[in-house]
């Protein structure tokens, strides 16, 4: 039952974001902390846990956090940036890394409830605008490096807990396997709850306020970030498919993108 | 019913069972939080028993047959979570059939398990973590270039409301089939939705890149159009000049690297 009540709320939780946003919006108030950090908890639990919807995929959990904060466009910069760079990325097991999701709510929290704005280089927008997305973009990437030692603690705890189930083995009592299980399951929200609050006060408080004494090259430097990363991303993606397997595939599609952009759009 | 080279003589689907409405709900709410106890030593054990717990309720209890359920399903067990339950459906099946059969008989249910986890794993990880996903991710890529947030939250609400649908008749498949799911595995249609699935995320790959090469910036920053392209060559390359794919983080901090280097040398 509590999967289910976690669904559901996971499900209304999706369902009235917009709603929440309406109060809460351009707000740096501890109901809109609480209902990002929360947000924070469950793409935690989507990410690996429970239901793997991919409601966690970064570009996803950009677009959320963005409608929740009122500044959709902020969420699909960020989220697309971080999406690009970690789409080579196989998050399966024991080969899985970081843990963007959770940074990329935190960022756009704090970003637009400190009342900043964000831009794509792609979108005439102002240089100093691209400069802090690629700033915050970094800033997501080192937290979601952050981020990957903590799962890996909890990991570590997880195996201390299904170790304590071998009690079972030997007196028959289930309810210890089950409450093993739903006390894994409420780590990993705890988790995204509370390093979203830490993050989200990390990026408020200090990492958008330090952009400020950069100096010109290094806000140059990041400007140029967002210009260099889809590439990246794309390049690293390029090799996981095999060039010699799709390079037909891909000019297709990269053709048709430039004909479209040329004659139709 | 009698076991002949592993394979059960009687026609299980010629029974027709199904698992009760109550039940089924319970199982599959609980299959979602499969990898929820994930561990390095034993992976999905945990899940895997607690996902199996309702079932054995269900069934007359005893203290040391329980102990003895417990003990089979405490080993070491790691499948793809979204073809998940297949095995689980097929594992229920399996138990009942033990269950009929006395618990003299040879029990197949330990390497029905470990073999058919790998099997799914493997099938389960080529479909989705290297077909679905780098198709669905590029598509919603495309998207918000375009800035559309309200579709790319459509297009993963669809996958999820998919998925969740798969899940729910994997699990009474599963248990249709029993050890015949043997059969399912080797269904050529699996593999043409891995083909076209990967041949859908190297399409919707190339329409990103083309979409990011054909908008040039201007932004006043010295060698600004060929940074797209220095990104490409780079992530192309790097993991053959390494040996080793970074991680999406190592990426980043590259360019980070990268781009300062040519902020401070331009």
């Amino acid at each position: 039952m509590s999967v289910l009540s976690g669904s559901m709320v996971v499900v209304s939780a999706v369902s009235y974001a917009p709603f929440i946003a309406t109060t809460v919006a351009g707000e740096a108030s501890w109901p809109s902390l609480f209902f990002l950090s929360l947000l924070g908890g469950f793409l935690a639990l989507d990410d690996t846990a429970l239901a793997q919807t991919w409601f966690s995929q970064p570009l996803a959990a950009g677009a959320l956090a963005g409608i929740f904060c009122g500044d959709p466009a902020a969420g699909l910069a960020v989220g697309l940036l971080v999406q690009l760079v970690k789409v080579g990325d196989l998050p399966v097991g024991q080969s899985f890394t970081g843990e963007p999701a959770v940074p990329v709510v935190a960022a756009i929290g704090g970003v637009v409830l400190g009342g900043h704005r964000l831009a794509l280089p792609f979108q005439n927008a102002s240089l100093d605008s691209v400069a802090l997305t690629g700033w915050v973009v970094l800033g997501v990437g080192l937290l979601s490096a952050v981020g990957h030692w903590i799962v890996q603690a909890e990991r570590r705890a997880h195996v201390l807990w299904m170790l304590q189930g071998h009690l079972t083995l030997r007196d028959g009592a289930l309810g210890r396997i089950e409450r093993l299980h739903f006390r894994c399951l409420a780590s990993t929200f705890l988790r995204g709850f509370i390093f979203c609050s830490l993050f989200l006060l990390l990026f408020l408080r200090l990492w958008v306020p330090a952009f400020e004494y950069l100096p010109v090259r290094a806000r140059d430097a990041m400007a140029m970030l967002p210009l260099i990363l889809p590439g990246l991303g794309i390049g690293a993606l390029v090799d996981r498919f095999g060039l010699g397997n799709c390079w037909h595939w891909l000019t297709g599609g990269a053709v048709l993108s430039f004909a479209l952009s040329r004659f139709l759009l | 019913m009698s076991i002949d080279n592993g394979k059960f003589s009687g026609d299980a689907r010629a029974k027709g069972k199904a698992l009760s409405g109550r039940l089924r709900w319970t199982i599959f709410l609980r299959s979602l939080s499969l990898q929820a106890s994930w561990n390095g030593q034993r992976m999905q054990n945990l899940g895997l028993l607690t996902v199996m717990l309702p079932w054995v309720r269900s069934q007359p209890r005893e203290l040391n047959s329980d102990r003895v359920f417990c003990r089979r399903y405490y080993e070491f067990f790691n499948t793809n979570p979204y073809l998940a339950n297949y095995l689980i459906g097929g594992l229920i099946r399996l138990e009942e059939e033990r269950v009929d059969r006395g618990t003299d008989a040879p029990d197949p249910t330990g390497s029905f398990r470990d073999s058919l986890g790998r099997a799914f794993a493997s099938l389960g990880d080529q479909l989705f973590w290297l077909g679905i996903r780098p198709a669905l991710v590029m598509g919603t890529c495309l998207l918000a270039l375009e800035g559309q947030a309200g579709a790319i939250l459509a297009v993963v609400g669809i996958f999820a409301a998919l998925q969740l649908g798969l899940r729910w008749r994997s699990l009474g498949r599963g248990y249709e089939l029993g050890m015949d799911i043997v059969d399912l595995l080797g269904n050529p249609r699996w593999h043409r939705a891995i083909l076209f699935a990967r041949v859908s995320g190297a399409v919707a790959t190339g329409l990103v890149a083309g979409w990011y090469l054909y908008h040039p910036t201007d932004m006043g920053l010295a060698g600004e159009r060929t940074l797209p392209w220095i990104g490409l060559c780079v992530g192309w390359t790097m993991p053959a000049l390494l040996r080793k794919r970074l991680p999406g983080e190592g990426l980043l901090v590259l360019a980070a690297f990268l781009v300062l280097v040519m902020a401070f040398a331009i």
